[in-house]
């Protein structure tokens, strides 16, 4: 799939702060519509309706082409290197400023279910900020991450190399169903 | 989903208005890391470096978690005629107002790349449109849609159900860069 759209995306064009602004939101769009049609489609399976859950799946593919497009534009699709940096800062940001700050509001307003989804994130958020970190290093010098599996828990999303633990240390869910790439 | 595992998820929860605005912002940033770190993959493969692209794929799922728990906490997940309803909204809004406005401006800033990559996503829109509606129009009668393969052209998003064009009718792409759902 790597070659079939190479060089055909719309490249990268600096002109315009407003056009860039533009394109930002655009890329928010189509990615929070991507996720969205990924959850409607389990709902579709769940309902019985397995076409309804293959059109809510091609068309969050679609709009996931869309917000490639975008990201090129913008020209934020760099190096491995530089992608590996961008990953870490995001995760990073979100770690130091954005899920503490959140959680701090959702404690103060007592809503226990915002408190368990900004938790799960944040932990796994810390699980993947020490994956970039280690995988940066690796490729300054030239190398590979090692050919281990990563798994990740279906339910929160903590992330591990290797071997699934028996049970998720932030959800309790058992390793068996965690997701392997 | 199994019971077991449906029961770890964060439940659906009335929001203050604070609360809601930070989990609104936290899956829009969510939605955002998983599309970049498909892309990201993509890149990794090109260079050589198929663990970090497995890598980026594992840890986008990751994010797609966050993305689905903080929705369902939003009460963003219901049934699947209300979901397809709130995708039938989101096309048009995108149709009528959010892609003709940035057309606009970056036509007038003479971004050539933005505009292709705002036509691009709203052609597809159109085809998103109304097959949401008919899809709905089924799901309203408890029926699901028809048993018809849904095609996307990987380079511009042009999406199709049934018999895949010889050329993409948006961006001339071969009918080969086209994924079957």
């Amino acid at each position: 799939m790597a070659d079939t759209f190479k060089n055909t995306p719309p490249a990268p064009e600096d002109k315009g702060a407003m056009t860039a602004e533009n394109i930002a939101a655009a890329l928010a769009g189509e990615s929070q519509a991507s996720q969205k049609y990924l959850a409607f489609a389990d709902v579709a399976d769940g309902e019985g309706y397995p076409n309804v859950a293959r059109l809510f799946r091609a068309v969050a593919f679609a709009e996931s082409t869309h917000a490639r497009n975008h990201l090129s534009v913008l020209g934020k699709i760099g190096t491995t290197s530089e992608n590996l940096k961008a990953a870490w800062g995001g995760e990073t940001f979100e770690i130091d400023e954005m899920y503490p700050a959140y959680d701090a509001v959702a404690k103060l307003q007592e809503n226990k279910s915002a408190q368990t989804t900004i938790h799960y994130a944040l932990k796994a958020e810390m699980d993947h900020q020490g994956i970039y970190d280690e995988t940066l290093k690796g490729v300054e010098g030239k190398k590979d991450l090692a050919a281990a599996p990563v798994r990740v828990c279906p339910i929160c999303g903590h992330t591990v190399i290797g071997d699934a633990p028996a049970e998720c240390p932030q959800c309790g869910t058992d390793g068996s169903f965690f997701k392997e790439f | 989903m199994d019971e077991d595992l449906e029961k770890r998820l964060p439940r659906p929860a009335d929001l203050n208005a604070m609360t809601e605005q930070s989990l609104k912002a936290a899956f829009a940033g969510e939605s955002q890391a998983a599309e970049k770190y498909m892309v990201f993959a993509e890149q990794a493969d090109e260079e050589g470096l198929p663990n970090i692209a497995n890598l980026f794929r594992a840890i986008s799922f990751a994010e797609t978690r966050h993305a689905r728990n903080h929705l369902r906490v939003m009460k963003g997940i219901n049934s699947t005629a209300d979901n397809l309803a709130v995708a039938f909204a989101g096309e048009s809004f995108e149709i009528d107002e959010m892609y003709p406005a940035y057309a606009a401006i970056s036509k007038s800033q003479k971004n050539i790349q933005a505009t292709r990559s705002v036509k691009y996503a709203l052609k597809a829109e159109l085809d998103h449109k109304w097959m949401y509606a008919e899809a709905r129009e089924r799901a309203l009668e408890g029926k699901d849609r028809d048993a018809k393969p849904v095609s996307v052209c990987l380079i511009c998003g042009h999406t199709v159900i049934g018999d895949v064009p010889d050329k993409c009718p948006v961006c001339a792409a071969a009918k080969e860069q086209y994924r079957t759902f």
